[in-house]
């Protein structure tokens, strides 16, 4: 920069930057904000909470919290493949698939009645369980295996995008067909129950609970102990530590975010880009293989039909509402927190309004439309800003 | 209230409000429901929603659109709003006994209609004796093919099974063995899974029809699949109604009102009934006591014992079959 010359030239004050421009720029910065997701959800309470008093209720807060966990870790698997500019549909087939693998695996018994068609009666489930039913390593055994299964998945998904360049769309909606057919066929539709506590306890235990006292208002008594630390918080919010540290603090995130910025470029910069790819996809399939682990344990039964349904669309919706972008290269965990937080509270304020399931989803839909029009905008935002 | 249900099914349910109604003061009661997808559900949402709000009670329903996880969170979220009682119909008895299990530990009484929990030492359960009406139902047809049948050759029987992750389905197929195992040297038998959804059973029945052609009785574990038979036997020229060549003796369970009218025009010819309004009048008075009584975890099984609806006895019992009740009021022309 080179200075002025003239006396009347550097005698004249720099201009103030107009209010309006200002107030534009602070906006832009509010919606380019890491939190403005976190603000939208808070603003949303604070409308809301006049008319409906049971959202800021203990209980209801803890039903949210509860809620968030398992969806949570799947969504964040989804934000990795979002980055890559990628999708995963199979995501819910995933869970199916891991669910019944691990339940079949610790069952402690099984009913002739019910699951006597199943392929895998008298194979891996007898009347007496599964093979680990009577381990001490049950749980871990069997998440693991459940991982193994995610993996492998993953692994078919990535190779097939990364190495045959197929479309990521076909190819995991290929995976969500065959894999969830799959999960049915492996027991002829029906549940595993009868799962070990130290399962269960993973998706439903509490580690702290808080005892406020008798509750008065309702006609009967009510035991007030709310969850306060769970299992499911501890698992989830383990995964999305290392999530985030993994995306935005080290090398391989950088790629990640590279590739889904504009594959080509990263390719020529000598990123590894198949390799990454399909790491990608891997982990997608090891966090729905966790959210399985969630969602199966609060349910207690290793259940097929887990993951389907509007699943997937609350998964991608809640990753998308925190701020990643569909186009790729955009992501950040700490957005997919927050994403899952308001939709989550979106769906418990939708119920608390009495609101039908069909409005429900509705609604929900016009709130990832929403966002993905907001994702267009910051875009666009981010773009103008760079100039 | 069983008098009513001869009369006609508001009639019942006005009366049913007056019965129940009176019983508790003012409830908060949360109605959550897998879906409705059968006459059998729709007319039993209307039995209890009608009763409940006439009975000056709030009812807030929850459809889980057959998503047992959603289903959690809803009753969850029930609980939460601080219901007195809740009332569900489950996806499935797995799902049943968790969310049986959740509402008892939050100390918030819970009746489960209709569909039980594979555990039912929990809660209120209103569940048919579905083992001893689907054998009353196929009795009357397997005594038909076996009277229709010239020789002393095997017969083909085939049966459309519901998912059997749900008690009720298993209970029904127990109940049809039970009445062909009377006659085991007679029949082959021939399993068709619906998993209660009409697409699967059109595609499994297609191929099983299509497998073995001669059919000589059907049982269906759920009423609602009349017409996925009838559009599986219909082009095949095996909708035949009694006393025409080539009839299959068929039956059904639940009652509803396609069965009662097909009874009547002889194509179908037994149905195990489900006494809809007895159950969700069990329903809601087990409940309303237990909050008027300040029981939080109360546990219950009421029986509701059923029977078979028949050619040879329709015309004494037809108006104590839901179904034919809903029919009388125009129910398939609405």
């Amino acid at each position: 920069m080179t200075l002025a010359s003239g006396p009347i030239r550097t005698a004249a004050p720099v201009p103030a930057p107009p209010l309006r421009r200002s107030l534009s720029a602070r906006a832009q910065d509010f919606v380019l904000s890491d939190y403005f997701v976190l603000y939208m959800s808070l603003a949303y309470v604070a409308a809301l909470a006049p008319f409906l008093p049971t959202l800021l209720a203990p209980g209801n807060v803890v039903n949210v919290l509860s809620n968030m966990w398992p969806l949570l870790v799947v969504a964040i698997g989804q934000t990795f493949v979002l980055a890559i500019a990628g999708i995963d549909l199979s995501q819910g087939s995933v869970i199916a698939l891991t669910s019944v693998v691990a339940a079949m695996l610790i069952t402690t018994s099984a009913d002739p009645a019910v699951l006597t068609k199943a392929p895998i009666w008298g194979v891996v489930v007898t009347a007496e369980g599964g093979p680990l039913a009577t381990s001490a390593w049950a749980v871990p055994l069997a998440i693991l295996a459940m991982l193994a299964v995610a993996a492998l998945v993953g692994l078919l998904n990535g190779t097939a995008i990364a190495a045959l360049n197929m479309p990521a769309f076909m190819v995991t909606l290929v995976s969500m067909i065959t894999i969830s057919a799959f999960a049915i066929w492996l027991t002829q539709s029906e549940n595993i129950a009868r799962l070990p506590e130290g399962y269960v306890q993973l998706g439903k235990g509490d580690i702290v609970s808080v005892y406020i006292g008798a509750k008065t208002e309702s006609q009967l008594p009510r035991r007030e102990v709310y969850s306060f630390v769970t299992y499911p918080m501890v698992i989830a919010l383990a995964v999305a530590v290392l999530a985030h540290l993994l995306l935005n603090a080290t090398v391989f995130g950088r790629w990640v975010l590279a590739i889904g910025q504009n594959r080509r470029a990263a390719e020529i910069s000598g990123l590894p880009v198949r390799r990454v790819i399909v790491a990608v996809y891997v982990i997608a399939a090891l966090c729905a293989a966790a959210g399985a682990l969630l969602y199966s344990a609060r349910l207690e039964a290793g259940r097929p039909t887990l993951g389907q349904g509007t699943f997937l669309l609350d998964v991608i919706g809640a990753a998308v509402i925190g701020g990643t972008s569909l186009f790729g290269g955009k992501a950040k965990i700490v957005w997919t927190f927050f994403g899952v937080l308001f939709f989550v509270l979106l769906s418990n304020t939708l119920n608390l309004m009495n609101l039908s399931s069909f409005q429900v989803d509705m609604v929900k839909g016009g709130v990832i439309l929403g966002a993905a029009l907001l994702d267009v905008l910051r875009t666009r935002l981010m773009q103008e800003r760079r100039r | 209230m069983k008098m009513l249900t001869k009369t006609a099914a508001a009639a019942v349910i006005a009366a049913g409000a007056a019965t129940f109604g009176g019983q508790a003061s003012a409830a908060t009661i949360c109605f959550a429901f897998q879906d409705l997808e059968t006459e059998f559900w729709v007319a039993g949402h209307k039995a209890i929603t009608t009763t409940l709000a006439e009975g000056g009670h709030t009812v807030i329903e929850r459809n889980a659109n057959e998503d047992a996880n959603r289903q959690l969170e809803q009753v969850r979220d029930c609980i939460a709003q601080g219901v007195d009682g809740i009332i569900i119909i489950p996806q499935d008895g797995d799902s049943a006994t968790t969310i049986v299990a959740e509402a008892q530990d939050a100390d918030v009484p819970i009746a489960v209609f209709n569909r039980p929990p594979t555990d039912l030492s929990k809660g209120i359960v209103v569940v048919a004796d579905n083992a001893t009406i689907a054998e009353a139902a196929t009795d009357f047809v397997v005594d038909q093919a076996l009277a229709n049948s010239s020789g002393d050759g095997k017969l083909n029987a085939v049966i459309i099974v519901g998912d059997l992750g749900d008690p009720n389905a298993v209970g029904r197929k127990d109940g049809f063995y039970a009445a062909i195992n009377k006659h085991a040297d007679r029949f082959n038998v021939i399993e068709v899974a619906s998993q209660w959804d009409a697409a699967t059973a059109l595609a499994n029945l297609e191929a099983a029809v299509t497998a073995n052609p001669q059919i000589d009785l059907m049982f269906t574990s759920s009423d609602f699949l009349f017409p996925t038979i009838r559009s599986v036997l219909e082009p095949r020229g095996m909708w035949k109604k009694a006393g025409e060549e080539g009839h299959i003796p068929l039956a059904g369970l639940d009652g509803d009102a396609t069965a009662c009218q097909l009874i009547k025009d002889g194509y179908v010819a037994a149905t195990g009934v489900q006494d809809l309004y007895f159950e969700a009048e069990s329903a809601l008075n087990a409940i309303l006591a237990a909050i008027d009584a300040g029981e939080a975890q109360p546990n219950q099984v009421i029986p509701d014992p059923g029977f078979a609806l028949t050619q040879a006895n329709l015309a004494e019992r037809e108006m104590d079959m839901w179904g034919c009740v809903l029919l009388s009021e125009g129910f398939l022309n609405r």
